[in-house]
């Protein structure tokens, strides 16, 4: 039931606070609810087969200018498939792709205005890191001097400078990704594509290279869509995200939206730690849905999902979202006793892991803060869980 | 004390092949070296020694002298031999390269499944003897041979065509006999390219064929450096493909040492060709050493 471990969550929760990154200098960034605004990108029912395999089934995304979009998914899911059609290195089996208004399906990758950073950064081992970033614009017939110029303004944005003269294999990791950035935005395309870009970086320098990412994108204000299977990296850079799964696309969202009111278990599961109680729709009134659960348990939650009376439904509640204590609270909804088997101290906050009566295991999180101390749970301490009736959300799919 | 069984350990681990190298290789080359210093005599064996135990070293230096060197220098026959073997090894290893190249590449493309089939077709020639195949080619080459017989029935020549015994042939020889040394080298430095450099190049706006000279030709040079000089270095020393298939204009190195030997049985001549054909080589054999030593070092 349960998935990420801590620092997820605490990532997640703040990213959720700040709001999305990319509207931060102009807050209510959001093109995708104006109406009079076309997409950048439009994917039209896109489906790709290879031989029996479904990869990429029917999706439709509309992707807007100056976005950070992210592809979410388990690998295997088709976001990577659908990064490539757009791309140009597969061409969809059906449906079409509109990139500016112009119909790109059939055009070959060389003619397309969109580049890539790939997963393996693929920079040209025999060309220094300069003729790396030049390469595109090489391509286009530019002058040796105007090359030049952009090729170090690239190097000036990506602080490489210094490696200039360098061969890929005489840097790290992480220098290794930067060249792949700059020669991806060396070109100034519209769109920029990034294949799981960070994967092969550790922890703390993907961390940096994140916000770096989102620097990049927002001085240069390109259209950005990355494929990530690190929920955490998509919550953290992106505008929208886009769940897909078995190359279905399953929400697409803000990373506050998707972590709020995800529509799916599946999606519940995969963004950040949650909590699902399964039980029955006992009563529907305006804007709240009552359910039972097992042993009688009653739980209460404000939701505008459209449920029916008996409709079984899970409700979705993030451990940050229950209280724990010692004492029963004085509500006859949203509460459950049970028993503590595990705690996981990570300093600011704990875990606290708790089997219900009825066997379930529920992770909640308490701040360790000093007033607490005295009141401390410890181990087969008996519990109470509660929460208030705007925290869950009840899930239907 | 267990350091030093270690030590001889390694030394019979290294010794082993240098041991190999110094009798079938050193030795050998000293004898031929120290033939070639000799005079010709009619005897059996046919020179006679300018060095004997009896008469000490002392003697052998002050009888010392490079006649049948000097002598290689003053006939152009043996220049021209030699100038001629360059040239058309040269010749033939840029062809085999032409030829080889779009084969390694149709290689290293093919699907991952059909790979070591494609490279048993390419081995599968070495299991005829060398002999046999340079035979089959005087059948398909001769006037009234394969060759001639199918492009006539095609009306597309009304006369035999004349490339047996030509130069012609000996090219055709060279590059069949050799191809497979320049599609190995070639296929392993192709098949390592990773592929997303080619869509790298193409995403960046490089058309197929100029990615194709931008990227998956310099990254090959290993290959085509290692094909080549396995090509070349063997080519220039060739005697069974010009004798097979040559004319008698056909001059090459192998066969004017052969003719030495066996013919003029001027066994001192001949050892000095054949010592001076080695100084000839040991320049691109040092440059393939060296390209080894880099690709090792690179890989590591």
């Amino acid at each position: 039931m349960v998935v990420a471990t801590a620092p997820s969550q605490a990532n997640a929760a703040s990213s959720q606070r700040a709001g999305p990154r990319t509207a931060a200098p102009q807050t209510g960034f959001a093109p995708w609810k104006n109406p009079d605004l076309s997409p950048m990108v439009r994917f039209e029912g896109i489906t790709k087969r290879f031989d029996d395999f479904v990869a990429v089934n029917n999706v439709t995304i509309d992707i807007y200018e100056k976005e950070f979009f992210a592809l979410l998914g388990p690998s295997g899911c088709g976001k990577s498939t659908l990064l490539r059609m757009l791309a140009g290195f597969e061409r969809p089996t059906e449906g079409r792709i509109i990139v500016a208004g112009q119909d790109i399906t059939d055009m070959p990758p060389y003619e397309r205005p969109v580049n890539m950073m790939f997963q393996s950064y693929a920079l040209f081992p025999h060309m220094t890191v300069e003729r790396n970033i030049g390469f595109g614009l090489k391509q286009e017939g530019m002058s040796k001097d105007k090359i030049e110029e952009r090729v170090d303004e690239a190097m000036g944005m990506l602080e490489l400078r210094q490696f200039a003269k360098r061969k890929p294999n005489q840097l790290s990791g992480g220098q290794q990704q930067r060249v792949a950035l700059a020669r991806a935005i060396a070109k100034k395309p519209r769109l920029v594509l990034l294949d799981e870009p960070l994967g092969a970086l550790d922890k703390k320098l993907r961390q940096q290279a994140q916000f770096e990412l989102m620097r990049i994108q927002e001085t240069t204000g390109t259209t950005f869509i990355i494929v990530t299977h690190d929920q955490e990296e998509a919550m953290t850079v992106a505008s929208r995200i886009a769940v897909m799964e078995k190359g279905l696309l399953q929400q697409v969202a803000t990373p506050g939206d998707i972590y709020e009111n995800p529509k799916t278990r599946y999606i519940a599961g995969f963004i950040g730690d949650v909590n699902v109680f399964e039980g029955t729709v006992s009563k529907v009134s305006e804007g709240c849905i009552e359910i039972d659960a097992a042993d009688g348990y009653k739980f209460k939650t404000k939701s505008s999902e459209s449920v029916t009376v008996g409709q079984k439904v899970g409700l979705a509640l993030r451990p940050e979202k229950i209280r724990i204590g010692r004492e029963k609270p004085n509500s006859d909804v949203n509460v459950i006793p049970g028993k503590v088997e595990d705690i996981g101290y990570l300093g600011s906050i704990s875990h606290y892991h708790v089997r219900t009566a009825a066997g379930e295991r529920i992770t909640a999180l308490r701040a360790n803060a000093a007033h607490t101390v005295e009141q401390s749970i410890t181990w087969e301490d008996a519990v109470w869980l509660d929460w208030p009736v705007d925290a869950g959300v009840v899930l239907t799919g | 004390m267990r350091a030093r069984i270690s030590d001889l350990k390694r030394w019979y681990v290294i010794g082993a092949p240098f041991l190999w190298l110094l009798v079938f290789f050193l030795i050998p080359f000293f004898i031929v070296f120290k033939l070639s210093l000799s005079d010709v005599a009619t005897a059996i064996p046919p020179y006679t020694p300018t060095f004997s135990w009896s008469k000490g070293i002392s003697a052998f230096i002050s009888q010392l002298d490079f006649e049948n060197y000097t002598f290689l220098f003053s006939d152009p026959l043996y220049i021209n031999s030699y100038l001629s073997s360059l040239k058309i090894a040269f010749f033939s290893t840029i062809l085999t390269l032409l030829v080889a190249y779009p084969m390694a590449y149709g290689m290293a493309r093919a699907p991952k499944s059909w790979q070591p089939t494609l490279m048993m077709l390419v081995i599968l020639p070495f299991w005829t003897s060398f002999l046999i195949r340079i035979y089959a080619w005087i059948a398909i080459l001769k006037p009234e041979g394969f060759l001639s017989l199918f492009l006539i029935k095609l009306g597309l020549i009304s006369e035999p065509l004349q490339i047996m015994n030509t130069t012609t042939a000996v090219y055709i020889g060279i590059v069949y006999s050799y191809l497979p040394f320049m599609i190995l080298p070639l296929y392993a430095s192709l098949e390592k390219i990773n592929p997303s450099l080619l869509e790298a190049a193409q995403d960046l706006g490089s058309q197929p064929w100029r990615a194709f000279w931008q990227v998956t030709f310099p990254l090959s040079m290993p290959g085509v450096f290692a094909g080549c000089l396995l090509v070349f270095i063997p080519a220039v020393g060739e005697f069974v493909i010009p004798d097979l298939l040559g004319g008698s204009d056909t001059l090459m190195i192998g066969k004017t040492l052969w003719t030495e030997f066996f013919n003029n049985r001027d066994w001192p001549l001949a050892s000095a060709v054949a010592v001076l054909l080695l100084l000839v080589l040991i320049i691109p054999i040092v440059l393939f050493q060296r390209q080894q030593e880099m690709e090792r070092e690179a890989g590591r």
